[in-house]
């Protein structure tokens, strides 16, 4: 009540435009969270849990690939955000590529959707992080194990939704498509796919929300190079600010991968606005 | 006739492949040392195995206990702070980003901070859980309650209805359809975070067993283990699409 009058005794210039006014209370929203954490665990918690002060303290050290004397291995953060990165890559290059054929198979062709789709169904429901130990056994402690379980990871939402998608299809473009004698290519990626590529991207969104679970939880258990066993090691020492900021980029890489569908999805459908699933 | 050929086929073909499969899995079980892969029948007999001396028992009951607390106290408190954020408009505008950005990042990577903080406790394993499960349910709840139509409000609200009324007679009953889907999307999301807290806090329950009989290059354990998460999954998601499908029935019926 008071914050509107005097919102509107101010002069016209100091009035803020409703974008910025959002900016404003999410940056106070933030700030905010912040200070609750750094309150709620200077009061409650042991000295080594980390808490914002603290993460800003080693940001420097960390993010400059310093080596210290208690982490010898987080020095180098930006090697192990690299190897992350590059890992889900190309593990969402192959899953997403194989789960498109795979996809368009079992919609196209029926004795393919009867023979792949309860494999397909139960290993969708499957956790894949559940096979982390098994890779272990058949690829050793090695990131050819967690290439595959990114892998896995990624194409099974893929498949999944293009699968579901291709069977959507309206049957007037196939009945045009027949008319015109088209072949069963034209049909499969001129098509079905583009036709199903609202479910695509929304396989793919999933998709990469568990590459990057998986390549965190492989290199978490079998101690590979990455940002999964960057936290690992900097927990067993007691380094919990510095493992936080390997936390934080984690993060911005998820929002980033998320960012990206969003912005494709935009480009690529701009009548389409969210996923119906 | 041929109709009933036609409409046979599909399933058919399933129980073939499904068959096939089972006979490469057994192949493959005799051509790869049993350390790395074993076949079909000796998984079946693993699975046998294990049932009958009580470890699957047990720690099909250990996990369960941390995935159904988890579950629960996730759906309650999304649930409930999905309406709120939905009625105070400055609350949702300020934490829309934040829930966004937990949303998109790995869970996992948060295990080990529970850990440190809440040690290697059944609590702990819980707070995994529900850092995984909160956010469907969250997300689809605020999208659902925002969707409420403004005239059903303004009716409610001509009629002089408190805000706890409104939110029970009005907001809560439109909302729970959208609610079903996000906890559908909870359950997959938490059988995740199950396995993710008992790998890497204190091994228990199922995670356990596959990280121990891993460890002793019992193949055929692990792989009994996996198989039966995956049936575990497949149940517990099937039954929450069944629940989905009926409140979805009741939103197209109203």
């Amino acid at each position: 009540m008071t914050a509107t009058t005097v919102a509107a005794r101010l002069p016209r210039t100091f009035a803020l435009t409703p974008r910025a006014r959002r900016v404003c209370l999410q940056v106070a929203t933030g700030i905010v969270l912040l200070a609750l954490w750094e309150g709620l665990v200077t009061w409650l918690a042991p000295f080594y849990v980390t808490r914002p002060s603290g993460v800003v303290r080693h940001a420097w050290e960390v993010l400059s690939n310093r080596p210290t004397a208690l982490t010898q291995l987080s020095g180098t953060f930006w090697y192990d955000v690299q190897t992350t990165v590059i890992a889900v890559l190309e593990g969402l290059a192959i899953g997403v590529t194989c789960g498109v054929f795979v996809g368009l198979a079992m919609g196209r062709l029926r004795d393919v959707e009867w023979a792949l789709k309860y494999y397909v169904g139960a290993f969708f429901a499957l956790p894949t992080i559940a096979m982390v130990p098994l890779m272990t056994l058949w690829f050793g402690y090695s990131s050819t194990a967690r290439l595959v379980i990114v892998i896995i990871g990624a194409f099974l939402p893929v498949a999944l939704n293009v699968y579901e998608g291709v069977r959507k299809l309206p049957v007037t473009y196939l009945e045009v498509a027949r008319t015109y004698h088209a072949r069963w290519w034209n049909v499969w990626f001129g098509i079905a796919l583009p036709a199903s590529l609202p479910y695509l991207l929304a396989g793919i969104r999933l998709a990469a929300g568990r590459a990057l679970v998986a390549a965190v939880v492989a290199e978490y258990l079998l101690a590979i190079r990455g940002l999964g066993f960057l936290i690992k090691a900097d927990m067993q020492s007691f380094s919990e600010n510095q493992a936080m900021i390997a936390l934080i980029a984690l993060a911005l890489i998820g929002v980033a991968l998320n960012t990206l569908v969003n912005v494709a999805t935009a480009r690529l459908l701009p009548w389409y606005r969210r996923e119906g699933r | 006739m041929t109709i009933t050929l036609d409409r046979l086929r599909g399933p058919l073909v399933a129980l073939t492949s499904l068959a096939v499969g089972a006979g490469i899995w057994e192949w493959l079980g005799t051509r790869i040392p049993k350390t790395e892969f074993v076949g079909f029948w000796a998984t079946v007999k693993a699975l046998g195995h294990l049932i009958g001396n009580g470890q699957l028992g047990s720690a099909l009951g250990e996990s369960m206990e941390v995935f159904g607390i988890g579950l629960a106290i996730g759906a309650a408190i999304g649930f409930f702070l999905g309406l709120l954020l939905s009625r105070v408009e400055w609350l949702r505008i300020g934490l829309e980003p934040y829930i966004t950005a937990a949303y998109a990042m790995p869970s996992v990577a948060l295990a080990p901070f529970v850990l440190a903080v809440f040690g290697f406790e059944v609590k702990a394993k819980v707070i995994v859980v529900v850092v995984f499960g909160i956010w469907p349910i969250l997300i689809n709840t605020l999208e659902g309650a925002r969707s409420v139509n403004p005239e059903l409000l303004e009716v409610a609200r001509s009629y002089r209805s408190s805000e706890p009324k409104l939110w029970l007679h009005v907001i809560v009953p439109y909302t729970l359809p959208y609610t079903m889907t996000g906890f559908r999307q909870s359950i997959a999301r938490c059988l995740v975070g199950m396995i993710a807290a008992e790998f890497i806090l204190s091994s228990s329950g199922l995670g356990d067993l596959i990280i121990r009989n891993t460890e002793r290059f019992q193949t055929a354990n692990v792989l009994a283990s996996i198989l039966t998460i995956t049936l575990l999954a497949t149940a517990l998601i099937g039954l929450g699409r069944v629940v989905e499908n009926y409140f979805a029935r009741w939103r197209a019926g109203a």
